[in-house]
């Protein structure tokens, strides 16, 4: 099956963009509601049999979840990705989207993960219940939205680790000198309010720059 | 430093009580058997360590299926949340006197994962640590390092008092059951009752009881004999 | 809950049983757990229990510098850790549109076909284990770990090597390196008749290990299954001559295949694999001093680089099946997604879950093994 033939089926569904990535991607881009259909109709007529995963991205500006079905054929050696977009819903109302399992069984396992880590409930999917976070009672941890890291702050008590020989390294000028963070905040001085701050972070990016000269070659 | 807790301690009467716990302590450091519970990916180093490249047994360590009949526990790697439930339940199932390994800097401080949502950070909050082997992870022969630091502390535990690290769990209960009901919520229930065996060995300070021990004994019902029936 | 707490659960008249195999259990590969109903020793259903090695991978990466996560992608997966890296790092060259220099490609190759050895010489030993074999078990550790020690010698790292960066490779090899190589695949050759005799041809083992846990190739294509375990059931399909990466469309190398789909023809295919990927690594020590160029593509200062916006899907074949990396860029200084489609998460779970129904109680352990079932892919 060559690219027209592929693009000839595809082309069946409504509203649908095709980008061919290269020879063995294609990435396509449709409605929420017409996804299943796009799926049946390639696994039907194209034999993109094998559901390699599904993903969910959370665009959380957009107030949107991105789902992408990434689908293989074993005979055209092609994989082809289905981008779709569904109201990212809110806590009262979470976000709900169609099951594919009946088309595709590993959709089992995927559906699963994404119920549990963004909270989307696929309906029909045979087990939308706890699977990994059976001792997790927050918020589904995948959101943008979760700080993981307040979370392990507020948690636990792991920060207190302060022993007198690391105090004396940080004393002489060694432990962890320039943190990542100077650095890339040195790119962008104009945000910062002080003198001292600007040229602390500037000397940062100076010492940094050095440590890499020789990393670069 | 931690205060000294004091414990109500039985006379020994025995004029060669101390030349026994002497020898009992000798041949205790030359046989031990090892759980290793693969909590982490430190268990990949385990094999090696074992087999015949290594060969752990020279130190007279085996590697042993339960708990019950276990005196090391080796815990392997980072410990999620999940496993730090099991681990606990099977380090209150080990028989006394008990020894715990963290293997990897996960154990120590969290690690590499000391963002994470899901693993818990430092493992001598939960349960008390012989010998921790730092390392990311650390090479079998860091292993057996580590082992044959375990078995001078408990051979020379008279004079250095590094070996006893399980009577901590008993002489400090409230505090460990405090880390563990802050993780798991207040109706944590194990089944071993850590106080009773405090009393048995004679372990219990001021600090085996407090208000955790409280909020245990608040959901916990008492514990009757069972009525047994054969058909 | 104390033991007087648990309620019993009241089966009515029938004879059916639960038990729980792992997480702390010799039958179970790594840190998971297996819920069974039991009428006798046969198991009526079984439910995977997992997430107990569950660290949220894909939250930490989306938290750290693209080069940060270099560092924490090969845990993903214990005894086959360098297809991670590479995976990881053909994404990001795919979104930034670079290519690694072809040396690098080479070495690349060459890693991750080692990495391949090592992890079936553990499987070996693992799934003979299972029958009550251990003598497998130590042979096949102590060969990994000749394997281990030239990882150690090329890359530094014995078992987690960090030897790759998005556009290429980080140290070049050591001399002489590819002489121990030959080397190592010699010993490994001569090791052939001793495994045959021990393991692969064993009575004891082979009337263990056939027609347990059947798969039929129908059946195999609609979970998902793939790797050496869809192999085993007769379709030869591998990502390395499908989807080539690297360099794997200028070697020669068969795709060894097998009818029954049991566990017998598992552990066959991977055999044949092995020597399968010692021939790959002759070649490679063949053409890698003729090739000549730089080991890497230079990047920009990674501790303030921004990925352009995009995403990509990158796939390699590691020891376990079909391994992919969806990774999508906003144009920040960390991922903006990262997936990790780990071949055992279908293997571990749905795959394990068929084939356990049916099977007698001492066979589950075997099924799972024998899959090649590695639980950090399936909690990551």
């Amino acid at each position: 099956m060559n690219k027209v033939q592929i693009d000839e089926i595809l082309n069946k569904v409504n509203g649908i963009k095709i980008t061919h990535k290269r020879k063995t991607r294609i990435r396509v881009d449709v409605d929420a509601d017409s996804l299943p259909t796009l799926l049946e109709l390639i696994k039907g007529r194209a034999s993109y049999i094998h559901l390699s995963a599904i993903t969910c991205v959370d665009w959380i500006a957009d107030n949107q979840f991105e789902l992408v079905y990434h689908v293989w054929s074993y005979e055209e050696k092609c994989l082809i990705s289905a981008h779709t977009r569904i109201d990212r819903g809110s806590e009262k109302n979470p976000a709900k989207y169609i099951s594919v399992y009946d088309l595709f069984k590993p959709a089992d396992f995927f559906e699963r993960d994404i119920f549990e880590m963004y909270g989307v409930t696929f309906i029909g999917s045979p087990r939308m219940e706890k699977f990994i976070l059976t001792e997790w009672n927050g918020v589904p941890p995948m959101l943008k939205d979760f700080d993981a890291e307040a979370y392990v702050q507020e948690t636990f008590k792991w920060t207190d680790y302060n022993p007198d020989w690391l105090q004396e390294l940080t004393d002489q000028g060694g432990g962890i000198a320039v943190k990542p963070e100077d650095i890339r905040t040195a790119g962008n001085t104009h945000n910062m309010s002080t003198h001292r701050e600007r040229d602390k972070a500037k000397a940062a990016a100076v010492k940094a720059n050095d440590k890499m000269q020789g990393w670069k070659q | 430093m931690k205060k000294e807790l004091k414990i109500k301690q039985k006379e020994r009467t025995n004029p060669l009580a101390h030349v026994f716990d002497d020898f009992i302590r000798f041949c205790q450091s030359k046989s031990l058997f090892m759980l290793h519970y693969c909590t982490g990916c430190g268990a990949i180093e385990l094999p090696p360590a074992m087999t015949s490249r290594f060969d752990m047994e020279r130190l007279g360590i085996q590697p042993m299926v339960t708990p019950r009949q276990a005196d090391i526990l080796l815990i392997t790697g980072y410990v999620s949340i999940k496993t730090l439930k099991r681990v606990i339940l099977t380090y209150e199932q080990m028989q006394s006197p008990k020894y715990v390994i963290g293997i990897c800097s996960c154990t120590v401080n969290g690690g590499m994962y000391w963002q994470s949502y899901a693993t818990a950070k430092k493992l001598n909050e939960y349960m008390p640590v012989d010998v921790y082997i730092a390392g990311c992870m650390p090479r079998p022969e860091a292993v057996m390092a580590g082992l044959q630091r375990l078995k001078d502390n408990i051979r020379n535990d008279k004079k250095e008092h590094k070996g006893s690290a399980w009577k901590d769990y008993f002489k400090r209960y409230d505090y460990y059951l405090g880390n563990q009901q802050a993780l798991f919520g207040e109706d944590w229930q194990t089944p071993t009752d850590i106080i009773a065996e405090a009393k048995l060995y004679g372990l219990e300070t001021e600090e085996t009881y407090g208000k955790h021990t409280k909020l245990l004994e608040k959901h916990q019902t008492p514990l009757l004999p069972q009525e047994m029936r054969i058909k | 809950m104390r033991p007087e707490n648990y309620q019993a659960v009241k089966l009515g008249d029938s004879n059916e049983y639960e038990i729980f195999i792992g997480p702390n259990h010799p039958g179970i590969e790594g840190n998971y757990a297996f819920r069974l109903m039991l009428d006798g020793d046969i198991v009526v259903s079984g439910k995977a229990d997992a997430g107990y090695l569950h660290r949220g991978f894909e939250k930490l990466m989306e938290g750290r510098l693209w080069i940060q996560n270099l560092a924490i992608v090969p845990r993903i997966c214990v005894p086959d850790p360098a297809p991670m890296e590479v995976a990881y790092s053909m994404a990001v060259e795919e979104i930034m549109g670079i290519e690694a220099p072809i040396r690098a490609q080479w070495i690349r190759t060459m890693q991750l076909e080692l990495s391949r050895v090592a992890a079936h010489l553990f499987t070996f030993g693992g799934h003979a284990a299972t029958t009550g074999m251990y003598t497998p078990m130590f042979w096949g550790v102590a060969d990994r770990d000749l394997v281990l020690d030239l990882f150690e010698d090329f890359t530094g790292g014995r078992v987690y090597s960090i030897y790759n960066i998005p556009g290429g490779v980080r140290r070049e090899l050591p001399p002489e390196f590819l002489q121990k190589l030959s080397n190592l695949l010699d010993y490994l050759e001569s090791r052939q008749n001793d495994y045959d005799n021990l393991l692969f041809t064993n009575q004891v083992f082979v009337e263990r290990a056939k027609g347990c846990g059947a798969l039929t190739q129908s059946q195999a294509l609609e979970l998902s299954v793939t790797g050496p375990n869809l192999r085993a059931c007769g379709l030869a399909y591998d990502v390395r001559r499908d989807d080539p990466y690297l360099v794997y469309d200028e070697l020669e190398f068969d795709i060894p295949r097998q009818k029954h789909g049991d566990a017998y023809s598992r552990i066959l295919v991977r055999r044949d694999e092995l020597f399968q990927s010692i021939r790959i690594l002759r070649q490679i020590i063949e053409r890698l001093p003729s090739i000549k160029g730089k080991i890497r593509t230079p990047i920009p200062n990674p501790l303030s680089w921004n990925v352009r916006k995009g995403e990509a899907y990158a796939r390699v074949e590691s020891s376990k099946g079909e391994l992919a990396y969806y990774v999508v860029s906003d144009g920040g200084d960390k991922p903006y997604r990262v997936h990790v489609r780990g071949p055992s998460s279908m293997h571990a779970v749905q795959t394990l879950e068929f084939l356990a129904k049916g099977a007698r109680l001492e066979d589950v352990a075997q099924i799972m093994f024998s899959l090649d079932a590695c639980p950090p892919e399936v909690d990551r």
